[in-house]
């Protein structure tokens, strides 16, 4: 009964200050460690509440307008009933007023949940999640899109990572603001895929296990995790079940209520580095919504559900387990507020979810999974000393896991013959002339723009040529039949690495009629030399198209090897990609078709050699920086 | 009766589609029959064959299958006006640069912004386009893309109906025709007859005959032979020699008959 109370008085407490004024007066002194509820007396208590609700509930909504207010008088009449004094434990208020932050836009009188009593018949109540589970309300961990309304985005990069502010790659925190770096390379110099660092975080619904993982996220200040959620992954309930989760008899703390072999299947393509559609799960209709939800690009996966450790196939998937043990009274309190005020539920329902089953599921299920944990945090989000010595061991580990890429490339390959899939234009003295223009340091931008572009045409129309052709018969106006060939297929794409290789992309578009552009930024880290993907956009269907991937220089490769694993985790075939450039160091062309040797190299010139700053030589200098008319002044 | 197949495929099918069924393979036996004159016309023109056939002044564009294809959208009767037009400009342009591949260099060696020297070439100034009114006008776009403030001058060519007998009937070049390398744009010749007139115009002006380029997309033999008896010198560049010339280009390209 005190919890209760407690309860909503903390919730008045922060809503409502003139209403109630003996609550400020009870923070620090714990009443919510005795353990065992008294369950009768429970009961009764809602029974009681809401016998008394009708009477109430017209003078009530007279004086009160805002739904806050009203809790606040919801507390008010409780204690009135029970004549209970209500004391809280401090070291959760914080919690509670994290979530009570958020704006839901589930909100629903508790009133008029109330006085509809648990009955089943919460049928105007069909928004409210009904799911006993987290689900990340922090704002800073939801998508983006969702938040402000916009599109749905085809790639995933910026919805699911820490940077998901509607201004890219920027994360605030702690009135920091920091703009964070790429992506480093996540793939070794042969081009394969280094596995990223999989943290599971498993404990008790409303135990905090979300908050962990936000300030794992916080603290651990790289760009390129992605939050995972058990929660996406219940299953479909089919109509009778449905009809017990409206009644509160379905069980979603039993194992059975999860999918786990697509889950497993989802974890298991996201440790490969692959993209993911993850399902949206809807606690409405309990089924799956039709748009999903597209992960990519993570270096930390964490994956947080109450029964992470249950399945033997994803434990192993997880390179570093952590249990959240949080008090089961402080977990029924969060719990209890969470579910009524941001969730729209009536407390008799909530409690009897609760007692009946997520508490049996706690014991059966996943308090006996604590054995399998590397680490177990008490106390949660709270706990600084716990996440920062998770935060240590994770940087750590990817540290170990890194590696000087660019270095090792610029290194190895010293005369080798040219691989096959190189493909240098005939080298006429048109492209010689005009290379010429456009290396001359004095050209200016006006020339050096147009020759580019008209050399980059030639590069494409070359590139073109390499896509498989099938022949064909057409007639024609002269009445004979000719012979002669038209693409396999006319589904082609272009994707430009970001700055220099959009400088590309007119000429592709001159080629190809109403082609797909997708972009991918990708800058060197002045610090580590290292590439790092900042951006990107793809064709959502991109694994059926041909792909004409742009860049206009090539040096170590490592940009364009960089490129090339963004779209081979897209699924698009290594044998459909041609990387088309203009001028290519031949370490690069060496590294490229070692790593990946299907993709075909286009290039209308191959230099010797790079010098120590990565730049071609002879070369052309920054030709983005040319083009675009950014050159530092001091640079030349 | 059934004549032929296997009697359970027939044996289903109602009287109707047999027939049909029957008048296909005639049908293809014909497309067959077409096919063989260009499929032989093609096969005849290998690189090594031309330079014996027609000397080292006759260029044929490298024919990958990105050039096929453009050839096979601007022969194809079902193209659109639109389509034409889009993939007619390409294989210009691509011709056009072939064309100007032709034209004399000197060496160069230039500095780079990294402060390396890198041994390229330079074109020599003093070139112009000249196009044959009216199918010709349709390369000089490409010329300009390439070259963006060369002189054009431009040439018109009658030619009887019945005779197919070709008389200038107007020209106007640069004063200083006489000292620059000519491109001269004409995109479909069948008889060759419209370029010998356009090609004696331009000597009268002064200009040599090793000093012009004719940038062609569509040539035939007879046009090829014809053109390189009368002027040895001259480099022609064409992007296919075919026996039929695709002649409705003019009218497609500017939609006007």
């Amino acid at each position: 009964m005190s919890s209760i109370t407690f309860l909503c008085s903390k919730t008045n407490n922060n809503n409502n200050n003139n209403n109630i004024n003996d609550v400020s007066s009870t923070k620090g002194k714990g009443i919510a460690a005795s353990s065992v509820f008294p369950t009768a007396a429970l009961l009764t208590t809602t029974t009681t509440l809401q016998q008394q609700q009708p009477q109430q509930q017209q003078q009530e909504q007279a004086q009160q307008q805002q739904q806050q207010a009203r809790l606040g008088q919801l507390h008010g009449n409780l204690k009135k009933l029970n004549a209970t004094t209500a004391t809280a434990k401090s070291n959760c208020h914080s919690h509670i007023d994290d979530r009570s932050d958020v704006t839901e836009p589930l909100y629903v009188d508790p009133f008029v949940e109330l006085s509809s009593g648990g009955g089943g018949a919460g049928s105007e109540l069909n928004c409210c999640p009904a799911s006993p589970t987290t689900v990340p309300a922090k704002s800073s961990l939801e998508s983006p899109m969702r938040r402000s309304g916009r599109r749905q985005r085809t790639t995933s990069i910026g919805n699911q990572t820490t940077t998901a502010n509607p201004s890219e790659c920027i994360i605030r925190s702690n009135n920091r603001t920091i703009y964070t770096a790429g992506r480093p390379p996540w793939y070794n110099c042969a081009g394969q895929q280094v596995e990223p660092f999989v943290i599971g975080i498993c404990g008790g619904s409303a135990s905090g296990k979300t908050t962990v993982a936000e300030k794992i996220i916080e603290s651990l200040d790289v760009p390129w995790v992605t939050l995972l959620s058990m929660d996406c992954f219940y299953k479909i309930l089919n109509e009778k079940q449905h009809e017990q989760a409206i009644i509160n008899e379905y069980n979603f703390d039993h194992p059975d209520a999860f999918d786990i072999d697509l889950l497993i299947d989802v974890l298991t393509k996201l440790k490969e580095g692959r993209k993911v559609e993850v399902p949206v799960y809807n606690f409405v209709t309990h089924g799956r919504e039709s748009q999903t939800k597209t992960m990519y690009g993570a270096n930390v996966i964490i994956f947080e559900g109450i029964l992470t450790f249950h399945s033997p196939e994803v434990l192993k998937l997880l390179d570093m387990k952590i249990f959240v043990d949080t008090d089961p009274d402080i977990r029924l309190a969060r719990r209890l507020k969470r579910d009524i005020s941001q969730r729209g539920r009536d407390l008799k329902g909530v409690l009897k979810q609760y007692l009946n089953m997520v508490k049996p599921s706690y014991a059966n299920y996943i308090a006996p999974t604590m054995a399998h944990a590397d680490i177990i945090v008490p106390r949660g989000g709270e706990n600084k000393v716990a996440i920062a010595l998770i935060v240590q061991h994770v940087h750590t580990q990817l540290q170990l896991r890194g590696f000087k890429l660019r270095e090792t490339l610029a290194n190895s390959y010293k005369d080798q013959p040219m691989p096959d899939s190189l493909h240098l234009l005939h080298p006429t003295p048109q492209i010689k002339g005009l290379h010429t223009f456009i290396r001359c340091k004095n050209t200016s931008r006006d020339e050096f723009i147009f020759y580019s572009k008209r050399l980059i045409r030639l590069v494409i129309e070359y590139a073109l040529s390499l896509f498989p052709f099938k022949t064909t018969c057409v007639e024609t106006p002269q009445g004979v039949l000719y012979e002669g060939k038209r693409m396999e297929s006319r589904k082609i794409c272009g994707v430009s690495i970001l700055r220099a290789g959009e400088t590309m992309e007119q000429a592709v578009c001159d080629v190809c009629k109403d082609i797909r552009i997708g972009k991918i930024l990708i800058q060197t880290n002045l610090k580590t030399g290292e590439p790092e993907l900042y951006y990107l956009r793809l064709p959502k269907d991109i694994k059926d198209y041909k792909v004409i991937l742009m860049d206009a220089t090539v040096a170590t490769g490592a940009a364009a090897m960089m490129a090339i694993r963004v779209l081979l985790d897209h699924d698009v075939p290594e044998e459909n990609i041609i990387l088309a450039s203009l001028l290519m160091a031949e370490i690069g062309v060496h590294s490229i078709a070692y790593a990946f040797p299907k993709v075909k190299i286009v290039t209308s010139a191959l230099d010797p050699e790079i010098n120590s700053k990565f730049y071609v030589i002879p070369g052309i200098g920054n030709f983005g920086d040319r083009y675009f008319g950014t050159e530092p002044s001091d640079e030349y | 009766m059934c004549t032929g197949g296997s009697p359970s495929s027939n044996g289903s099918q109602a009287g109707d589609n047999t027939e049909s069924e029957q008048q296909q393979p005639s049908a293809t036996e014909q497309q067959q029959q077409q096919e063989q004159v260009p499929r032989t016309a093609v096969e005849a023109s290998t690189p090594e064959q031309i330079l014996a056939e027609y000397g080292e002044n006759l260029k044929i564009l490298t024919l990958n299958s990105q050039v096929s294809e453009l050839l096979t959208i601007i022969r194809d009767k079902n193209t659109t006006r639109s389509d034409f037009k889009f993939y007619a400009d390409r294989l210009i342009r691509l011709v056009i640069e072939e064309s100007l591949n032709q034209l004399p260099y000197t060496d160069c060696d230039v500095e780079t912004p990294t402060g390396a020297i890198y041994e390229g070439l330079k074109y020599r100034s003093g070139n112009c386009g000249v196009s044959i009114i009216r199918s010709g006008e349709a390369m000089e776009q490409g010329l300009r893309d390439c070259c963006r403030s060369i002189r054009i001058g431009k040439i018109l060519v009658e030619s009887d109906a019945n005779t197919h007998e070709a008389r200038v009937v107007y020209a106007r070049f640069p004063d200083d025709i006489g000292s620059r390398q000519v491109l001269l744009m004409y995109p479909i010749m069948s008889t060759g007859n419209t370029v010998l007139q356009a090609v004696n115009v331009l000597r009268e002006h002064g200009v040599p005959e090793k000093c012009i380029i004719l940038s062609n997309l569509f040539c035939t033999p007879i046009a090829a032979r014809t053109v390189v008896n009368a002027f040895p010198k001259m480099k022609i560049l064409t992007s296919e020699l075919h026996p039929v010339a695709p002649n409705h280009f003019g009218q497609k390209y500017f939609d006007v008959l």
